[in-house]
């Protein structure tokens, strides 16, 4: 079953091609990897899969619906949920409002004392229920993107795009990450869309699938392994130029 | 429980309000400065929802207020020989409620599109460019506005309207205030609260976690602009008996909702009556002391406010108190 | 047709009364686009320029022309003062901070004025003839205002394009993160364009006195304000060129749909002149936040 599909999604800033023709499908319960160097779109790949930013040319699907000018906020409710690269919590707001604010507007559409029953449970899950009276602000940037991770768990979505979550955590959180993700994954049935810049250690742990960018277009697509050990990527990331 | 909880915050803001009328009927000669303080702590609350909750500020919030006191106006004015009673005041303050919430879905829905700073500049122009219209296309009266005491006397006659100018008015802020904190409590502990919230923190992330941000900054803008008439209607044509657009247009009621708010300490319930009645309290000495330059003590305050104290009085004790006591303070 | 022909001349006078506007609002785009700070008390500055003018020529009966320079040097100097007191203390803080504290100063500025000065209308009278161009006469006076406007606003061109410091400004607007990467002062730049915004704005007040003979007084500057912001949003907030430009399209339309509104029987048309500012103001907002003249594109 086809959960998201991209065709042809094109996105310009004044003259730069920031995302150029890029296609590809998210099958329901499927976890995916997109690979790339800084600058090659990723970002701006997720804003517009997002809402955040309308394509210039090509169209979104999300269960087979248009979503290619879905107003942001509407995209949530059907199933959508995202973390940052740097994390943005609503930071004079405890933590556990901040993954119930995620509960009471995403698909789970909670009203407020369920909200924060959720909140306590996938705050629990990720390990960090005894930092649910703290405000977020004063969290530790580990924390911070722990805190996203439940965020969005708690919008009960069916699409869960990751970005650079695993940046600057050192192995064991990594482990420990990929093994709840894995798990919630399984339990729920979501899709998860993770983005990586390098991490392609963790990322052969967790994708089933891969695809890499480059200067904003899509240069590879297939299995994990056989995608990463292909010359084209590893002249990339030895910083050679591609041909 | 859980509804005590939630609700525990109003029983500190209903005693005070409990005690300001107590002083004010105990004591002669009270009533005025207790009505006059009341105006203020009013007057920040219903700014508050606004200001408050949503982190945006309305530079032209005096025109809901202006409105409001047309409002009232129009009725007395219009339905004067109707012979309705009490009634006239209730058909002018929803009048009066009715023409700021249309002026605030006519400005809300242009300016709450856009950003902070861009809904700033739409707003600095809205009281103004209003009072040139009412002025310029003779609107209400033009510029020699309505004068409704001569009503007011032929409806209820003469004991009766001195009644509602000199006490009927001020009980009606009160019962304003009551309403204007219990509106405010409930948001809070709604989804529309949530929503706000993180409008006021990060108004991107709150989009991408399905907030739809402009359709809870128009209902919070709506919401504020009603109290506002409700208080023009009440504060200022009940009481003073006319309306004169130089008078209700006057930038300075917009200062002084955004010092209040802020002095106490914005998005809290209790921060606009903390800040309410240290700043009545103070204009109350001040014009007296310096009649006529409220605003060169004023402006300074609220830099000072601005620079050392963002989070204003209530803010500031929230981040001392723990648990137990927290509930009662919101 | 002495219609046409009042037209016309309300025209010319809009162009010329436009080439003040337009300098009277770029400092506020040039504080925008690089602070990112909204002054919203950006009349009251005005106010000064006009006040200094009046006493200027009042006191030692030096012509506004020569004036401007003064008032420059006053608005750089309280421009550098009300940065340093104030605005450096809140570079980080969320926006609505910046909106309240530039505000209060706008209003601090103007009780100032009437504690000193007192609430009353004054005005002078610099009289040094007239030009008749046909259609109507146009006092040199207001030519000078209008000579003056364009080679302040050129001189600041080519000041921002062939030095460094100008250079450096330009840098921070485009992007304050990589200018400090290049090892620009940015706070250095924030505080010189600061002044520089508040200089021009004063100067601009001096002008602003050739066109209104007795409506000096405290609160003048609440009608620039509005204008400024609409001329603002017009030539896109944070390009100091666009709002030169957008002044003359402001005075055009100004002085053009007061002399048409003048024609609608029953209404007061210079109350409704800046009722026309105000819905032109959102209007804009609603097309096209950024600026109709391109600018910013954020």
């Amino acid at each position: 079953m086809e959960l998201l599909r991209l065709e042809n999604v094109t996105k310009r800033f004044g003259g730069l091609v920031a995302v150029n023709k890029v296609s590809f499908t998210v099958e329901k319960g499927e976890a995916i990897g997109i690979v790339g160097p800084n600058g090659s779109g990723k970002t701006t790949l997720y804003n517009l899969i997002n809402g955040v930013y309308f394509p210039d040319e090509g169209r979104i699907y999300f269960e087979g619906q248009d979503i290619t000018e879905l107003p942001t906020h509407a995209r949530a409710p059907l199933g959508m949920a995202r973390t940052f690269q740097i994390p943005r919590p609503f930071g004079g707001a405890t933590t556990r409002e901040n993954v119930a604010v995620g509960a009471m507007f995403g698909h789970a559409k909670a009203s407020v004392d369920e909200a924060l029953e959720i909140a306590d449970e996938y705050l629990k899950l990720v390990g960090i229920y005894d930092k649910g009276d703290v405000e977020a602000a004063r969290l530790t940037p580990l924390e911070k993107k722990l805190m996203e991770v439940a965020r969005a768990l708690a919008m009960k979505p069916k699409l869960l795009l990751l970005d650079e979550v695993m940046a600057g955590m050192n192995p064991s959180d990594i482990d420990q990450l990929i093994e709840l993700l894995k798990r919630v994954k399984e339990e729920e049935d979501i899709s998860i869309v993770s983005m990586v810049e390098h991490l392609m250690h963790a990322i052969t742990k967790f994708a089933e699938r891969v695809i890499v960018m480059h200067q904003g277009e899509k240069l590879l697509e297939g299995p994990t392994m056989e995608v990463l050990n292909h010359p084209k990527v590893v002249e990339i990331y030895l910083g050679k130029k591609v041909v | 429980m859980r509804f005590f909880e939630k609700y525990a915050s109003l029983i500190p803001v209903l005693l005070i309000y409990a005690i300001l009328f107590a002083i004010g009927i105990s004591f002669p000669g009270m009533w005025q400065p207790v009505a006059f303080i009341m105006f203020y702590i009013t007057l920040g609350q219903a700014f508050n929802i606004f200001l408050g909750l949503t982190g945006y500020v309305d530079f032209g919030y005096v025109a809901f207020l202006a409105l409001g006191a047309y409002g009232m106006a129009i009725a007395v004015d219009n339905l004067g020989g109707a012979n309705l009673g009490y009634g006239i005041i209730l058909i002018g303050l929803l009048l009066a409620i009715l023409m700021a919430s249309i002026l605030s879905v006519a400005v809300g829905a242009v300016a709450l599109r856009l950003r902070g700073a861009y809904f700033a500049i739409a707003t600095i122009g809205v009281n103004e460019g209003f009072r040139y219209f009412v002025e310029g296309a003779r609107l209400w009266g033009g510029s020699e506005g309505i004068i409704i005491s001569g009503d007011m006397r032929n409806i209820f006659g003469r004991e009766t309207a001195n009644f509602i100018s000199t006490f009927v008015s001020d009980i009606l802020v009160f019962i304003i205030a009551i309403l204007a904190a219990i509106v405010t409590i409930l948001i809070m502990n709604r989804r529309m609260g949530y929503a706000l919230m993180a409008v006021r923190e990060d108004e991107d992330a709150a989009k991408v976690m399905g907030i739809n941000v402009t359709k809870y900054k128009v209902m919070a803008f709506i919401t504020s602009a009603s109290f506002a008439g409700l208080i023009g209607a009440s504060a200022w044509t009940l009481k003073m008996t006319y309306v004169f657009p130089s008078d209700v247009f006057l930038i300075t009621y917009t200062v002084e909702a955004i010092v209040i708010v802020m002095l106490g300490g914005a998005g809290t319930l209790m921060g606009p009556i903390v800040g309410g009645l240290i700043y009545g309290i103070l204009k109350y000495y001040l014009s007296i002391t310096l009649p006529g330059f409220q605003l060169l003590v004023l402006a300074p305050l609220l830099i000072v406010i601005v620079v050392a104290f963002p989070d204003g009085v209530v803010g500031a004790l929230r981040r001392r108190l723990t648990g137990n006591v927290k509930k009662y303070l919101r | 047709m002495p219609f046409f022909e009042q037209l016309a001349g309300n025209l010319v006078y809009g162009a010329i009364l436009g080439s003040v506007y337009g300098l009277s609002t770029m400092g506020l785009s040039l504080i925008f686009g690089v602070l990112r700070i909204v002054n919203v008390g950006h009349g009251p500055f005005i106010m000064l320029g006009a006040f200094t003018a009046f006493w200027m020529f009042t006191l030692f009966g030096i012509a506004p022309v020569v004036s401007i320079s003064v008032a420059l040097v006053l608005g750089l100097a309280l421009g550098f003062v009300i940065f340093f007191a104030v605005i450096r203390r809140l570079i980080n803080a969320p926006e609505l901070s910046t909106l309240l504290a530039t505000f209060a100063i706008g209003i601090f500025l103007e009780e100032i004025a009437k504690f000193m000065w007192g609430p009353d209308h004054r005005g002078y009278s610099w009289d040094i003839g007239d030009i008749d161009i046909g259609i109507t006469l146009i006092p040199y006076s207001k030519i000078l205002a209008f000579i003056s406007s364009i080679i302040i606003a050129y001189l600041l061109y080519m000041w921002f394009q062939k030095t460094k410091l100008g250079a450096a400004i330009r840098a921070v607007v485009e992007d304050s993160g990589g200018a400090a990467a290049c090892g620009i002062n940015v706070g250095r730049i924030y505080a010189l364009s600061f002044a520089i915004g508040i200089g021009l704005t004063v100067a601009s007040g001096v002008l602003v006195t050739l066109f209104v003979p007795v409506g000096i007084n405290p609160y003048m500057g609440h009608e620039y304000t509005l204008k400024a912001f609409v001329i603002a949003v017009l030539g896109g907030l944070a390009s100091p060129w666009g709002a030169f430009y957008a002044g003359f399209i402001f005075g055009l339309i100004e002085n053009g749909s007061y002399t048409l509104l003048g024609l609608i029987p029953g209404v007061e048309p210079f109350s409704l002149t800046r009722f026309v500012a105000f819905s032109l103001l959102l209007v804009i907002l609603l097309i096209k936040p950024t600026g109709l003249l391109g600018g910013e594109n954020k």
